[in-house]
């Protein structure tokens, strides 16, 4: 950052006050934003009968992983755990072919319409994703793909897919088109040289908006919910939604539940947190 | 950066330059196309490329027209029609004209959800934009340790899937045994025992804690990498110019930022314009309890809890075209400054 100015001013000791007073900020934001996730995970650890005391403990005597057990034995929790990676997963890498080629497209071609597409994709994502549940389910049952997961797929690669296009053109645009045209000189197709030389160099930004696709789909309780309709083939958010309203106040368990189900995705965004931003930047200013 | 794309695309004048390097260009508005040299002959040696782009783009528009385009025709088709339980069934068509239009503008829910959207948006989008990049200037003032601090309390807040995360809310403020009630009481306010979703004033409120809570850091982090682009020597020749940090950071770091200011600003629009999730879990399915529902939600009780799909289905067109309108203006200025160009 500022480097020669923060030396220069690091020296008045107004600004170095000012630096504690900014920590101070600093530290309530933290830990305000880390509470609710604190809060979930100490619940899940906490045995029952200090969760529903009066003074909660901040600060847990006890440890129990009583409550990760009840929530996955109970009913259905293996299966649909089951059914949320597949079916995630499957999505996710479609998606990310799919926006990669349409990517390259767009970006790399003078391609009459790109820019009519590209206010599509971004207008597109204004409609409500609750309306269409209904139209889509109708659609996907006349083929018969209700309750099975292909048609949970296909949905969700259909919901990801604008914005995964949107994102992935950045990264796609900051690869200098010389190495393709190098690797043609030496023989290679135009296909050959997107895939052997532009795909591995977009591979970080198709890490990034893997991500994002995952966290979408991994979170979607509403199509699930209606297009899968046997318990044994529905998806954790749903799995999750029906605990909540079934037991009552077995916050613990509940909160296990909610423990489980938001590791897998802590864990990949910790993974690629670096390339996330960068991305992100990558995909809205043009670099 | 757009000098070393070179040949293939011949002489590349439409869509635009990056808005972060030349600002300049913004005032030029739209410019003229300048046909490069080979001009003539590019039309005949487009067709035989333009096989291949079409060939790439084909797996994308197959899935956006056939699961988007037909699902949204179908939704804008049904708002004219009167679709209940029993037409759905029997597969019966039943065309209703402007009916379902009528009946929402000659009832008060209409004007009354509108403003409420209007206002939870507002309030969420101003919140999270103005936390975000305060948190992105306070990032940027400290060190490293207190930063990857920062980025690790947020990434974790970030990833935390929103169905978990509002059953989480709504234990921190369930009404017996919720933290927050407890904290509150503690220091003396009286909040024992105190239902936060009984009004929908304080309903409403914990709902928009919670969403810009899982919104800044996005904005945050993105501000943040963007702030980083700002070059040094800039802001320094401000301060010797004699700027101070206020009029620097208005005129010589927000000029360069804003196109990711404002991408962030129409997501966030767009985004929390269609809440759906949030206010579903964290009032536990009932979220009649608001009397005034945000239009999102609304229009899925319509349809679903009401069944008149006709009539949710007018409500999703109504919000739609509502986003358009807002979000149309900027989505102009994306295209004009080059945002949008591919």
């Amino acid at each position: 950052m500022n480097r020669t100015a923060t030396m220069a001013g690091a020296r008045t000791p107004a600004y170095k006050a000012m630096t504690w007073l900014w920590r101070g900020v600093a530290t309530v934001f933290i830990v305000v934003t880390l509470f609710p996730v604190y809060w979930m995970v100490q619940s899940a650890f906490e045995p029952n009968r200090e969760i529903t005391s009066l003074t909660p403990s901040f600060f847990p005597a006890h440890f129990t992983l009583h409550d990760f057990v009840d929530a996955m034995s109970r009913p259905w929790f293996w299966d649909d755990a089951r059914n949320s990676l597949v079916v995630v997963t499957s999505a996710v890498v479609i998606v990310l072919i799919v926006a990669f080629l349409a990517a390259t497209a767009v970006v790399r071609f003078r391609l009459r319409g790109a820019k009519a597409f590209l206010v599509l994709v971004l207008v597109v994502q204004m409609v409500p994703t609750t309306a269409l549940v209904i139209p889509l389910f109708l659609l996907l049952d006349k083929y018969h793909l209700t309750d099975n997961y292909l048609g949970l797929i296909l949905t969700y690669v259909t919901l990801t897919l604008p914005f995964t296009i949107w994102a992935l053109r950045g990264f796609v645009r900051a690869v200098p088109v010389d190495l393709e045209e190098a690797a043609m000189v030496d023989g290679s197709s135009r296909l050959g040289a997107f895939l052997r030389i532009l795909f591995p160099l977009v591979l970080p930004g198709l890490i990034t908006t893997g991500v994002f696709s995952f966290i979408t789909a991994w979170n979607d309780f509403l199509y699930a919910n209606v297009i899968m309709q046997q318990n044994y083939h529905q998806t954790l958010p749903v799995w999750l939604f029906s605990f909540s309203t079934n037991t009552g106040t077995d916050y613990g368990g509940l909160m296990a539940g909610c423990t489980i189900m938001s590791l897998p995705v802590v864990v990949f965004f910790l993974a690629v947190q670096r390339r996330i931003v960068s991305g992100i930047t990558a995909g809205a200013v043009k670099g | 950066m757009q000098a070393l794309r070179g040949l293939p695309q011949g002489a590349r004048a439409s869509g635009g330059l990056p808005g972060v390097t030349e600002p300049a260009t913004r005032q030029a508005g739209r410019r003229p196309r300048w046909h490069g040299p080979g001009t003539v002959s590019r039309r005949s040696r487009r067709f035989g490329r333009n096989l291949l782009p079409i060939a790439l783009l084909l797996p994308a528009l197959v899935l956006i027209g056939g699961l988007l385009g037909w699902p949204i025709g179908q939704l804008v088709a049904t708002s004219f029609q009167q679709l209940g339980l029993f037409e759905l069934i029997g597969h019966h068509v039943v065309w209703d004209g402007l009916a379902n239009y009528r009946q929402l503008f000659s009832s008060s829910e209409l004007g009354a959800s509108l403003e409420q959207t209007a206002l939870f948006v507002t309030a969420c989008v101003s919140l999270t934009m103005a936390t975000g990049t305060a948190v992105a200037l306070l990032m940027k003032r400290l060190g490293k340790p207190m930063r990857t601090a920062m980025s690790l309390a947020m990434l974790l807040a970030w990833a935390m899937p929103s169905a978990a995360a509002s059953i989480v809310w709504s234990w921190l403020f369930e009404t017996q045994w919720g933290v927050v009630n407890y904290l509150l009481s503690a220091i003396g306010l009286h909040f024992t025992n105190h239902d936060w979703f009984a009004s929908s004033l304080s309903a409403y409120g914990v709902i928009t804690a919670m969403i810009v809570w899982q919104a800044v850091p996005f904005v945050a982090l993105t501000m943040y990498s963007a702030f980083t682009l700002v070059p040094d020597d800039l802001a320094e020749a401000a301060a010797v110019d004699g700027a101070s940090p206020a009029v620097a950071f208005r005129q010589v770091t927000m000029p360069i930022v804003r196109p990711i200011f404002v991408l962030l600003t129409v997501l966030s629009v767009i985004w929390d314009g269609n809440v759906f999730n949030q206010v579903w879990f964290l009032t536990g399915g009932r979220a009649q309890v608001i009397d005034v529902v945000p239009l999102g939600v609304w229009q899925y009780i319509e349809a679903f809890a009401s069944q008149q799909y006709g009539l949710g289905s007018s409500v999703a067109v109504i919000t739609v075209l509502l986003l358009l309108m807002v979000t149309g203006y900027y989505i102009r200025v994306m295209v004009r400054t080059g945002e949008v160009s591919t």
